[in-house]
């Protein structure tokens, strides 16, 4: 299981990459914004994608939206963990076809949780 | 003001007229008396005239003062309060990566302890079920041993790994020094503002403006304004959105 981890801020990239580890996903790499990551994705065999959204550059809603787009990456499986709580954006997300959303601040339990849903509902499939 | 004007013209004509009237009837006690009156008239109005400039000179210095503040603010405190924020973000990450090298520092402490521990009960309960040969116990008891030190050594670099991540977060105090004079900073500007709307704005378009409601789209990063209800609080707020759009 090859992850992605995009956050503009290296202390979060760094905790998440550290739960992810706890949950014994120990293959990640990170990206600091969506026109970093898309490359990436688009190069590397990944198998799920963690963004935040609030990122100069190209935030993670058009990170998104690009991989929903993108013939090789539309069905990945894509997790946003961030700050923005509005009602509107997150229906957006959820339009544009985001697997889970969890607000910062976050719980080490809530990740896994969120994770876990996620991947029990590929494999439903 | 006008009308005072008026009024002083009207009783310097009528002072003046006396006079004349005075003087044509040779009665020149009468007449020194009212040239006394007119002289009056004249400090009083001499007195109004100094009373305006002295309001105008105070008027003038308050605005000077103001503007003296507001050079202070925008020269020296604005450009400092820039220069306190990025402190308060430098010292934040500063102490989430000291604190993050500590955990991974103990993370592998605790996993060995954890892997050894499970290791030797397995051969614990061996030992009980006598399946244990003589040798493998006096090996067994010697990985005990070990064991034991072991645990004791770890756990007390574990307990000053403890009190490191402990001294990391003193960095709350600092920045919140830091950030309650910002704080002060801002509200010095607010207040000079609004000082600067009465002076020189429209006070009902101020006061309109902050019953206005505001409406924000796009990014903006946590929101702090509680009484907001476009905003989720909770991430069970968010998964019960999520599920009524069938997710």
């Amino acid at each position: 299981m090859k992850i992605l981890i995009v956050d503009d801020f290296s202390t979060m990239r760094r905790i998440v990459k550290n739960l992810l580890k706890d949950l014994g996903f120990n293959n990640t790499q990170e990206a600091d914004d969506g026109q970093t990551a898309l490359p990436m994705l688009q190069q590397g065999d990944f198998d799920f994608l963690v963004t935040d959204w609030n990122m100069p550059g190209m935030q993670g809603i058009d990170l998104l939206k690009n991989v929903r787009a993108d013939p090789g990456l539309k069905d990945l499986p894509v997790l946003m963990v961030t700050a923005e709580a509005k009602r509107e954006q997150i229906v957006e997300a959820a339009q544009a076809g985001v697997n889970g959303y969890i607000v910062k601040p976050f719980t080490a339990g809530t990740l896994k949780e969120k994770i876990e849903k996620i991947f029990e509902r590929i494999e439903g499939n | 003001m006008e009308n005072e004007d008026k009024l002083m013209t009207e009783v310097t004509l009528n002072q003046a007229r006396e006079l004349i009237q005075h003087l044509e009837d040779g009665n020149v006690e009468k007449a020194r008396e009212a040239i006394d009156g007119l002289s009056q008239i004249r400090e009083a109005s001499l007195f109004v005239e100094v009373g305006k400039l002295t309001r105008q000179l105070h008027e003038a210095l308050t605005n000077f003062q103001l503007d003296s503040k507001l050079m202070g603010i925008a020269a020296q405190e604005i450009p400092d309060a820039k220069e306190r924020l990025n402190y308060v973000i430098q010292t934040t990450e500063n102490a989430a990566n000291t604190t993050m090298d500590l955990v991974e520092k103990s993370i592998p402490i605790s996993a060995k302890i954890k892997v050894d521990a499970e290791e030797l009960s397995l051969d614990w309960e061996r030992l009980y079920r006598r399946e244990l040969g003589p040798g493998e116990f006096r090996e067994l008891a010697g990985r005990i041993e070990n064991f034991l030190k072991n645990v004791s050594s770890e756990s007390t670099e574990l307990n000053g790994i403890l009190n490191d991540v402990m001294v990391a977060q003193n960095y709350q105090d600092l920045t919140g020094q830091v950030i309650r004079k910002v704080i002060t900073l801002v509200h010095d500007v607010e207040e000079n503002l609004v000082e600067l709307i009465k002076m020189f704005g429209n006070t009902d378009e101020y006061e309109e403006a902050q019953k206005e409601e505001v409406k924000t789209s796009g990014v903006e990063g946590p929101v702090i304004d509680e009484t907001r209800d476009d905003v989720l609080t909770s991430q069970d707020d968010v998964d019960d959105l999520l599920s009524s759009l069938g997710f």
